[in-house]
């Protein structure tokens, strides 16, 4: 298992995770995953396939069906110099964990003054488009980013998958790791060999344009790609910038873009209202509003719980994002 | 004397009137070891009895007294080692004190000084070491529970001779995480010790309302657990069952629950009124007949091995010992406003970086305004 890892060079998201989690455990023996299902059965995603023959129960363990206790024992262990990635089925599944996440892991450092830290990633598949209904397809990023103490990370891709986990694992604070489910397997990238780090709290300009700014994440950059191709018959040049990092976010990228071409859509699967598209926004207008040459959008999931047999009504896609595109730049 | 779990019988060392009630020789504990016992459980009292002259005096916003206590914390403590570690709750004190906390630096705590090593970022109650292996406690009952058995899960994965200790109430062990904790804990064998203070009541709610099993030791059987019914009042009981525990957990045999039956004589915190709910002459009758301090002198006595001499020469010890720190931690200043900002994160984040010179000029502009 471990060889074939280290010699393709084409990889899906889910290969790329595996190679950071085997990587980072080949490297620092506190690293350890625990969650359901992780052992034999790889995950139900197969992210962590392979790794419990390579590292034994004790560092890749199958937990009991409570994620309560996968989020309050991974903070123990963390505090006791463990490096703890918990693996959480669904991310709609973390609820129960929630308390454990927002109460103690996030509030620790601050509450110790400094003295205890955890140092612990808690990875979660998340988002629609995969037929999963409403339990097994939502973006609930924002209860974590308005969490003081929480880092929020979505990678869009599998080369920053794999750079940004093994970040994640590194860093001193605990981290919500979204992992967007409906392109685990959508799409293969070249990653060089050998783990790598793709810092956190720093934003990707993924695609370079001068007329409008696109600002997303996770599962809709390929969806601000698909807009940003429609729009050129247009003559429409637009700029998608991948946030990767919700929290704590580039300020830098924001306003680069933003001076740049003056018109923002900010795109997000989760619902609209209290949504981290108006985080986004609300910085824009405070920081940047003299760049600002049309309405700020935002295009986003609907205002309803996600639906199962009416998914493809509640994504957002690229014609509303190129409606959205069409608003401002005609403002 | 054999500590033996789910007999259905209360273990006991002592009587209420001081009298040993079994063979003590088994302890293997000697004097030294019992001055020590004494001397903790008059100290705990006395700090605890300070801390709530701090609430009427209106220097502090919350206390929940530990006093009636004493001996489920003292005796639960006194067999720890260093190495191991400690959660507790809201009325753990006693506990942390053993453990070495500074007594300073927990009236510091109290005051919300900077000596207080959580830099008064909770309210009192909440303070913890990391030298010490003292993990702040959290607010949310329960949630404790389960951070506790991870810490033990990794002191087994990590080979070490460490122990755990988590304390929790009665009204706590309703809460999912002591369910999902007791069964973490069995689940990987890890060396935790449960440890339930029952002092009956969870605010106003009586036990016999929190839980429909007689004891709480007994709901350790559900999880393939020892669990251990000890009388909470009795020092040298309470210690010989931890005891016990840590010894077994330390060799690798596992958790066990312990259910310490107690009694709290506060009301459940300075924000309470106990006389609404406390059934007329429960707590005097706890208070004259089964106080832990008394009980456990009248045993020294018993064994002539106390008397008004030494016992006059303990409190004014103690009262020294006291006064000396509370000048300590009233020295200590409040923490710099500024400071607000510090370990959210290892380092600031740009927004951080950004509020706090935001404050930092609202600061300055009122100073000079
Ligand atoms: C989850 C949660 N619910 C409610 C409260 C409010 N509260 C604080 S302490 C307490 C009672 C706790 O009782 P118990 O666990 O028996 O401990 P004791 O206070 O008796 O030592 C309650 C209801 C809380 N802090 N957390």
């Amino acid at each position: 298992m471990a060889v074939e890892v280290k010699k393709q060079t084409q990889f899906t998201m889910v290969q790329a995770l595996r190679s950071a989690l085997f990587e980072e455990m080949e490297r620092d023996e506190n690293v350890v995953c625990l969650g359901e299902d992780i052992g034999p059965r790889g995950g139900v995603f197969l992210v962590t396939e392979g790794l419990i023959d390579r590292f034994g129960k004790d560092r890749v363990i199958d937990t009991p069906l409570a994620e309560a206790g996968i989020i309050g024992a991974a903070l123990g262990m963390a505090l006791r110099g463990l490096k703890p990635v918990a693996e959480i089925q669904f991310i709609d599944f973390l609820y129960p964990g929630f308390d454990n996440l927002v109460s103690e892991v996030a509030k620790m450092r601050y509450r110790s003054a400094g003295q205890f830290g955890a140092s612990m990633v808690v990875r979660s598949p998340y988002g629609g488009g995969v037929r999963g209904g409403g339990y097994h397809s939502q973006s609930p990023e924002a209860y974590y980013v308005a969490t003081p103490g929480l880092k929020v990370v979505v990678p869009s891709n599998p080369y920053d998958a794999k750079g940004l986990l093994i970040s994640s694992i590194r860093d001193p604070d605990p981290v919500v790791f979204m992992e967007p489910k409906k392109i685990y397997r959508a799409v293969k990238s070249e990653l060089p060999e050998g783990p790598y780090e793709v810092p956190l709290g720093k934003a990707a300009v993924s695609r370079a344009g001068k007329h409008v700014s696109v600002i997303t994440f996770g599962a809709m950059v390929p969806v601000a790609w698909e807009a940003a191709d429609k729009m050129k018959a247009d003559g429409v040049e637009v700029e998608v910038v991948d946030m990767r990092t919700l929290q704590p976010y580039d300020t830098d990228a924001i306003m680069q873009t933003v001076a740049k071409t003056g018109h923002v859509v900010v795109l997000q699967e989760a619902p609209r209202i209290g949504g981290y598209g108006g985080e986004i926004a609300a910085f824009v207008a405070e920081q940047a509003i003299e760049y600002i040459e049309g309405p700020i959008m935002r295009v986003a999931g609907h205002d309803t719980p996600f639906p199962y047999a009416l998914e493809k009504a509640y994504m957002p896609t690229s014609d509303r994002v190129c409606r959205a595109i069409k608003k401002t730049l005609n403002f | 004397m054999e500590i033996k779990p789910f007999t259905g019988k209360t273990i006991k060392c002592i009587e209420y009137d001081g009298k040993p009630a079994v063979d003590l020789t088994s302890l293997g504990i000697g004097p030294e070891r019992y001055f020590e016992m004494y001397r903790w459980l008059v100290f705990t009292r006395a700090v605890d009895d300070r801390g709530y002259i701090l609430v009427r005096q209106g220097r502090a916003g919350f206390y929940a007294q530990t006093a009636g206590q004493e001996a489920s914390q003292v005796g639960s403590a006194l067999p720890l080692q260093p190495q191991d570690w400690m959660y507790g709750d809201h009325r753990s004190q006693g506990s942390q004190l053993v453990k070495g906390l500074s007594t300073a630096e927990w009236f510091a705590h109290i005051l919300g000084k900077s000596l207080d090593p959580t830099a008064g970022r909770s309210m009192p109650g909440h303070i913890g070491r990391n030298s010490l292996h003292i993990v702040p406690p959290s607010s949310t009952v329960g949630n404790q529970i389960t951070e506790a058995v991870g810490t033990a899960m990794a002191q087994r994965i990590k080979k070490t001779d460490e122990v755990t200790i988590c304390y929790f109430g009665d009204g706590a062990t309703s809460e999912g995480d002591f369910h999902v904790g007791m069964n973490f804990a069995a689940v990987y064998g890890s060396p935790c010790i449960l440890f339930c203070q029952n002092n009956q009541y969870a605010i106003s709610v009586r036990l016999e309302e929190q839980t429909h099993t007689k004891t709480i030791a007994e709901k350790a059987h559900a999880y393939g657990m020892d669990g251990y019914l000890v009388d909470g009042n009795d020092v040298l009981a309470v210690y010989a069952v931890t005891k016990h525990c840590v010894d077994r957990a330390r060799r690798g045999d596992g958790p066990a629950l312990i259910e310490a039956y107690t009694y709290r004589y506060g009301p459940h915190s300075s924000a309470d009124d106990d006389t609404r709910y406390r059934p007329k002459g429960e707590l005097e009758m706890w208070r004259r007949e089964r106080d832990p301090v008394t009980r456990f002198r009248n045993f020294l006595e018993s064994q002539k091995l106390w008397d008004a001499d030494k016992e006059a020469e303990l409190l004014a010890e103690i009262k020294a010992q006291v006064a000396a720190a509370m000048e300590e931690a009233e020295k200590s200043p409040v923490p710099e406003p500024l400071s607000v900002f510090d370990h959210v994160y290892e380092k600031l984040t740009p927004h951080l970086e950004w509020e706090r010179k935001e404050l930092a000029a609202e600061m300055a502009a009122g100073a000079q305004g």
